[in-house]
Formats: structure tokens, C-alpha cells, sequence
């Protein structure tokens, strides 16, 4: 892995759509409930894992 | 977020309620707000905070007497009253208003501290509104409490946030702030998911596919474990770093003041020398003037003594004629030296028993010679004695001065020594080589972990790698595969946009806060930010890097200018295109309310604050005094107003100490004397 020169525009661009989709989803869930502190999201990411790869 | 409003509610020496408007906008994004020292300029910043977090800062005293004294003395016993704060405000987006209330009963003259709630409402465009059932935390996530620091705050404390011991807390607010930490939680919560999705692998996906994940999930417990470990032990290196500092600094204090410190015991050792040398000379002029005193009263004894023998000479008495011995022998003889007897009671014995009574007597005449004798050296004693007493006084007011310049001596070195808290060296080097020890320990342990973690990195996505080429029958089984590895594709790369923004987030705050110092200071000193997020001077000398020793000025400049570049970093980090897409107008955007914002700062660097912070923040609430507000402040900020204010003192006090305070070409009271009560009375000017 490495940082040095790489952007993080390279990193979503070394990605596939699939992974980009779902990569952009988990941080938007995470996000939104960063004030919940005790939020326990597995099942969230886990619904959007199947939406992208149904 | 930017401010909209903030209403007080008998909030301290706000009475009743009150309200000012903070609606800025890019042109003139500041509200100033006047206030004489005491007026309230300090609880009203506090205001902020305790509307958002409950919490005011430690320099607010008696903070269990939140509810006007007044408004508290008026109210009768049993009844309640209410203190509030309310705050609206927009962010990204949506529009909030926040109030946090307390109702208090009277049971007492005296205030208990109130247990106030917290609410919360998200107001929709069509004008009704929602109330959110988590408030505080949503408020946190909106900006959390530890970064309020950067928002909220005194000028005259504000050269706290580059002190050491604030480096740790500092880089884990900025974290928060500058959009990582939410990274960090996806990264940690992904590998549950793929737990979950994995178990349809282990069940169904035969026995190589099972054996593999099997592999794959013990090397992720490792992991995540392994994670766990580290996080704690790079907090107990932060904490130990930083009391090791601590000792060192200690040690360097000591070491500096080592010197001062053996003076001042030499000054002591000549002190108590020179105290006894002077009570000596005391007691030895004492002994002279005890036992020689008398000598300087002879003078006129001497003189008389002396006219006496004369006169006695001069008569003939002395020496005398006749000796009474010489008498006495004639009488004892019975004959005269004439040859008559001097039987008794004859007339021949009668005349010379009368010359026994004229005759003098020999010690009487050898004591007149002796004392005779006595009178000059008397006379010259007297000389003598003055000499002494003389040399006696002077050796006294010379031990008296010595006295007094060690005293002052021990006074200045008492005073540098002052503010220097030392412990025994001997104790501080053991604590500092513990602490070297621990912390070597630690690093070591970091290491290993981290050796480790790249070791089980490998070896997922080895084991990875081998589960893709695995013979797969189970369609549930391959479906599992396919998202689990999409799952491990996504994770690597959260993890390597981690590590490209913590990178950037550190190189942009260093060159902002490069760009925001040197506009304002004007010595050739350079800030630098290093990877612990330490903050600290330098200037080149003669082709060397030194590092500056900071004034409270240049730490208050020093910190101004980190708070102006944590600001610009938010908001350009957050609205930069990032894997989260496209981000609101208004992200990362937040207010700077700033007390006392000029601190201590000559009128020079007050004029290059003034200008840099109309451009600091998108929106900012100054609060000042007349004295630190009008003239260069002013004429610098006038420009960018929005909203103008004076929090008008009104005082009971019957002195007549009225003033105005000339603003927009009009006078505003400022201070009111003579009134029913002691309050603050928040004015809008414009």
C-alpha cells in the first residue's frame, strides 16, 4: 500500500464500480450516525453489501 | 455551522430575557459586541457553551449561581424561575435550534447548581419542526465538545492550546474535525460484516473454502485484537511521552536555576555571618559604653580635681608644713623638738596637740599627688573612649548595610527562584530513566504490533487469494465469497484513504498555519508542525535552525493562527471532492466566538489580529472592551459587521461612574449607575 504519491481520487479510481458504490455508501452510513456512539451498523453495511451485490 | 441567534433566559447577570441576532454573511461575517469589564462578555461566550455542551470554563466562578441574583433575590420562597439558553443555528443544510433549560424552585437565598436538559429540533423548510431524539450526541457530531476549544474561547487564555500536554487531545480533536474519524469507524466495523457474510462460506462452501475462512477469521481476530492492543498502548506512550516531558522540563528548570540556587544558599550562609557580626558589634559598643561609659562625663570632675590641687598648692596645703605623723611621734616622746616636755594638759602639750588637728596627714597628701597624676591621662582616656565609640558605631552601620544588601540579595534570587517548582534532581532522574524504561518498552511493544499486523495484512490476503481459487459448488457459498471479498477490497481502501488524509490533513495544517503567522508576525520566525502535532518556533540563524523561546504574545499569535488554519482546513477538507461525494455548501464551516480576542497584544499585532481575523472564519462573534475594541480594532473589523452590540452594565453603585461608548458616529451607554439592580443588558447597536 502505497501513500506516498498516490491521491485519494487514485485509490477510487484503482476501484471498480461495485467497490466504489459501496465504499461511498459505508462512509455516507457511518457519517450519518457518527453521533451515535454505541450504533452498531453490521447490519446496515451488511443490507448495502447485498444492495450492491444483490 | 453558522449562528443564527442566541437568547438568554435570567442566564447569570443577563435578567429576563434577551436575544441578539448573529445572522452573517460572506461579506461581513462579523458580530461585535462591546462590553465594559464585568459586563458579561465572558458569560455570554459561556453561553454558547453551556447551550451546546452543558459546560462553562473554569474561569467562571460561583457557577452554580446560574439564574440572575436579582431575578433570584425578587423570587418568593417555593416559587420556580427558568434559566435558559437557546441557540439556532444552520448546518450543512438543515436549520437547529438548541435550547438547554433548567427550572429552579426557591428553597434557599442560596443557588444549588441546576440539572438543565437538553433539546433539540431540526426546523424543515416548511417551517415545522422535528425533534431529535438523541440531542446531545447529534450536537457532538455537529462539532464535538473537545473541538469547541477551537471555536470558543478567550484570547487571554488562548496560548493554552500550544502548551505541551495538549498535543494528544489536540490531534484527536482535529481528527474528528477534519472528517477521519468516521473512516476510522467503518474500518473497524467492516470486518464484523464480513464475519456475518463469511458464515454462509464456513457452512456451506466445503471443506478447503471452510478451512480457508476458518484461517482467514482467526487471522481477523488477531487483528482486530492486535488493533485493539495497539490503540491503548500508543495512548499509554502519548501519557508517558508527555509526564516524561514533564520531568524533563523540570530537570531543565533545575539545571537552569541550579546556579541561582547555589547563590542563594552562599547568600544565606552570609547572611546569618553577617546578622551575628552585627549583633556582635552591637554588643561590643554596649560593653564599651557600660563599662567606659562614665569617662566621657569626667571632663568637668578632671577640670575641678585639677583647679582643687592648685588652689591647695597655691595655699600651701600642699605639700604640707607640718607632717600629723611627725606630730603624733612628738606627743608619744612627751617631748617638744624645742626640748620642753609636753606633759599632760600643759600648755606646751596643748599647742602641740593643736598642731596634730593643722597637720596633714602623709596618705592624704601622696593621695592628692596620685590623683593629680590621674587628671591627664583622664583627659586622654575621654580621647580614647570617643575614638572607640566611634569605631564601634561604624563597624554597626557597616554590619547594618551588609545586612541589608544580602537581604535585597536574597530577595531577587527568592523571586527568580519563585516560580520554579523543583523536587530533589536526584529523584527526578530516577523518575525520568523509569519513565525512559516504560516508554522504551512500549515502543518496542508498538513495533512488534505493528511488525505483526503487516505479518497478518499478508497473510489475509494470502489466504484471501487462495479462498478466490477455491472450488466453490454452493451457490449461497460463492455469493458469500464474492461479497466478502468485495467487503476486504473496500476495508484496504478505507484504510489507504485514511493514511493519505491524515498525511494531507498534517502537511496543509503546517503550510496554513506557515501562511496566517507570517502575516501577522513580523520577526523571521517560522511555526512548524510536527507529527505528534506539536507546535513550536523557528527562526534561522546564520544558516541554523533555532528553535524560539515563546512570549505570551507570540503564544497567543502562535495559537490564533492554528485555530485560523484549523478553521480554513475544514472547510476546504470538507468540501473538497472526496469518496463520500459531493459535500454541502456549508461543510466544515464553523464560528469563531472569540472573548477577549486582543489578550495581551501591543497595538501593532492588535491591527494584523484585527485583519486577519475578518478573514479567520467564516462567521465570527468578537466580544471586547472599550479599551481593547475601539481605534485599530475597530477601524480594521468596521468593514465586516454585521451585527454591532454593547452589553450595557447596569449598577446599583452609587458613584457616578456613567459612560457611553461613541459608536457609528452616535453614543450608547456603556455603563449605568444608579440603577434598581445589578444586570447586563445586551443592545443592538445595528
Amino acid at each position: 500500500m502505497s501513500t506516498a504519491k498516490r491521491t485519494e481520487q487514485d485509490v477510487l479510481q484503482s476501484l471498480d464500480e461495485k467497490e466504489r458504490t459501496l465504499l461511498k455508501r459505508v462512509l455516507e452510513i457511518e457519517r450519518a450516525r457518527l453521533h451515535i456512539s454505541a450504533a452498531d451498523l453490521t447490519d446496515d453495511l451488511l443490507a448495502e453489501v447485498k444492495k450492491v451485490l444483490p | 455551522m453558522r449562528l443564527q441567534s442566541i437568547t438568554l433566559t435570567n442566564f447569570r447577570q443577563f435578567a429576563g430575557e434577551q436575544t441578539f441576532d448573529l445572522h452573517t454573511d460572506a461579506i461581513k461575517p462579523v458580530c461585535l459586541i462591546f462590553g465594559a469589564n464585568g459586563a458579561g462578555k465572558t458569560t455570554l461566550l459561556n453561553a454558547f457553551t453551556w447551550a451546546l455542551y452543558g459546560t462553562m470554563s473554569e474561569d467562571v466562578e460561583e457557577q452554580e449561581r446560574m439564574v440572575t441574583d436579582s431575578v433570584w433575590r425578587a423570587l418568593p420562597t417555593g416559587d420556580s424561575v427558568e434559566v435558559a439558553v437557546e441557540l439556532t443555528f444552520d448546518h450543512e443544510g438543515h436549520n437547529y435550534r438548541a435550547r438547554r433549560r433548567a427550572r429552579l424552585i426557591k428553597d434557599s437565598d442560596e443557588q444549588s447548581a441546576p440539572s438543565a436538559d437538553i433539546e433539540l429540533w431540526q426546523t424543515k423548510p416548511d417551517g415545522s419542526s422535528e425533534s431529535d431524539n438523541a440531542p446531545q450526541e447529534r450536537i457532538f457530531s455537529i462539532l464535538p465538545k473537545g473541538l469547541s476549544r477551537f471555536f470558543f474561547f478567550n484570547g487571554e487564555r488562548i496560548e493554552k492550546l500550544v502548551r505541551k500536554g495538549s498535543y494528544t487531545e489536540v490531534q484527536q480533536d482535529i481528527k474528528a474535525l477534519l472528517g477521519l474519524e468516521h473512516v476510522e469507524r467503518a474500518i473497524d466495523h467492516l470486518p464484523r460484516v464480513d464475519r456475518k457474510l463469511t458464515a454462509d462460506l464456513r457452512k456451506h462452501g466445503g471443506e478447503k473454502a471452510n478451512q480457508i475462512q476458518t484461517a482467514i477469521d482467526e487471522l481477523d481476530e488477531r487483528q482486530s485484537s492486535e488493533r485493539e492492543e495497539l490503540k491503548v498502548l500508543e495512548g499509554d506512550l502519548a501519557t508517558l511521552t508527555e509526564e516524561r516531558d514533564s520531568v524533563l522540563e523540570l530537570l531543565r528548570q533545575n539545571a537552569s536555576v541550579a546556579p541561582i540556587q547555589r547563590e542563594r544558599d552562599r547568600t544565606a550562609t552570609d547572611l546569618t555571618d553577617a546578622r551575628a557580626r552585627h549583633q556582635v558589634a552591637i554588643r561590643e559598643r554596649a560593653t564599651l559604653v557600660a563599662t567606659s561609659g562614665f569617662i566621657a562625663f569626667t571632663q568637668k570632675l578632671a577640670q575641678n580635681t585639677a583647679e582643687m590641687a592648685a588652689d591647695l598648692y597655691q595655699r600651701g596645703a600642699l605639700p604640707a608644713p607640718l607632717k600629723r605623723e611627725f606630730v603624733e611621734q612628738l606627743l608619744a616622746d612627751g617631748t617638744c623638738i624645742c626640748g620642753n616636755a609636753l606633759t599632760e594638759h600643759t600648755e606646751a602639750r596643748h599647742q602641740v596637740e593643736d598642731w596634730r588637728q593643722r597637720a596633714g596627714l602623709q596618705e592624704v597628701e601622696s593621695a592628692w599627688q596620685q590623683l593629680r597624676g590621674q587628671i591627664d591621662p583622664l583627659l586622654g582616656a575621654r580621647q580614647q573612649l570617643r575614638d572607640a565609640l566611634e569605631a564601634a558605631v561604624r563597624r554597626v552601620t557597616a554590619e547594618r548595610d551588609q545586612v541589608n544588601r544580602l537581604e535585597e540579595h536574597m530577595s531577587e534570587l527568592d523571586g527568580q527562584l519563585k516560580e520554579i517548582r523543583l523536587e530533589g534532581v536526584q529523584e527526578l532522574e530516577t523518575k525520568r530513566k523509569d519513565l525512559d524504561n516504560r516508554i522504551s518498552r512500549k515502543q518496542e511493544r508498538i513495533g512488534a504490533i505493528r511488525a505483526g499486523l503487516d505479518e497478518i495484512r499478508k497473510q489475509i490476503e494470502k489466504k484471501t487469494a487462495e479462498r478466490s481459487r477455491a472450488e466453490v459448488t454452493d451457490e449461497l457459498a460463492a455469493k458469500a465469497r464474492e461479497r466478502s471479498d468485495l467487503v476486504q477490497s473496500v476495508k484496504r481502501a478505507l484504510e489507504e484513504i485514511l493514511a493519505i488524509r491524515s498525511a494531507n490533513m498534517r502537511d496543509k495544517l503546517d503550510r496554513k498555519l506557515k501562511d496566517t503567522f507570517g502575516k501577522i508576525v513580523i520577526k523571521p520566525y517560522e511555526p512548524r508542525l510536527s507529527e505528534d502535532f506539536e507546535l513550536a518556533l523557528y527562526q534561522d540563524i546564520d544558516g541554523f535552525e533555532m528553535s524560539v523561546a515563546k512570549s505570551t504574545g507570540e503564544n497567543q499569535i502562535l495559537s490564533l493562527s492554528f485555530v485560523a488554519a484549523v478553521s480554513q482546513l475544514a472547510r476546504e477538507l470538507r468540501t473538497e471532492r472526496r469518496a463520500e461525494g459531493d459535500a454541502p455548501d456549508d461543510a466544515g464551516t464553523y464560528p469563531i466566538v472569540m472573548d477577549a480576542a486582543f489578550g495581551s497584544l501591543d497595538t501593532n499585532y492588535q491591527r494584523e489580529v484585527s485583519r486577519a481575523l475578518a478573514q479567520m472564519a467564516p462567521q465570527l462573534v468578537v466580544l471586547v472592551s472599550k479599551s481593547q475594541g475601539l481605534g485599530q480594532v475597530v477601524e480594521e473589523l468596521g468593514p465586516y459587521v454585521s451585527h454591532l452590540g454593547v452589553i450595557v452594565t447596569h449598577t446599583t453603585g452609587s458613584a457616578d461612574t456613567s459612560d457611553d461608548i461613541e459608536l457609528n458616529g452616535a453614543a450608547h451607554p456603556y455603563i449605568r449607575a444608579h440603577a434598581d439592580s445589578n444586570h447586563a443588558e445586551l443592545k443592538v447597536i445595528k
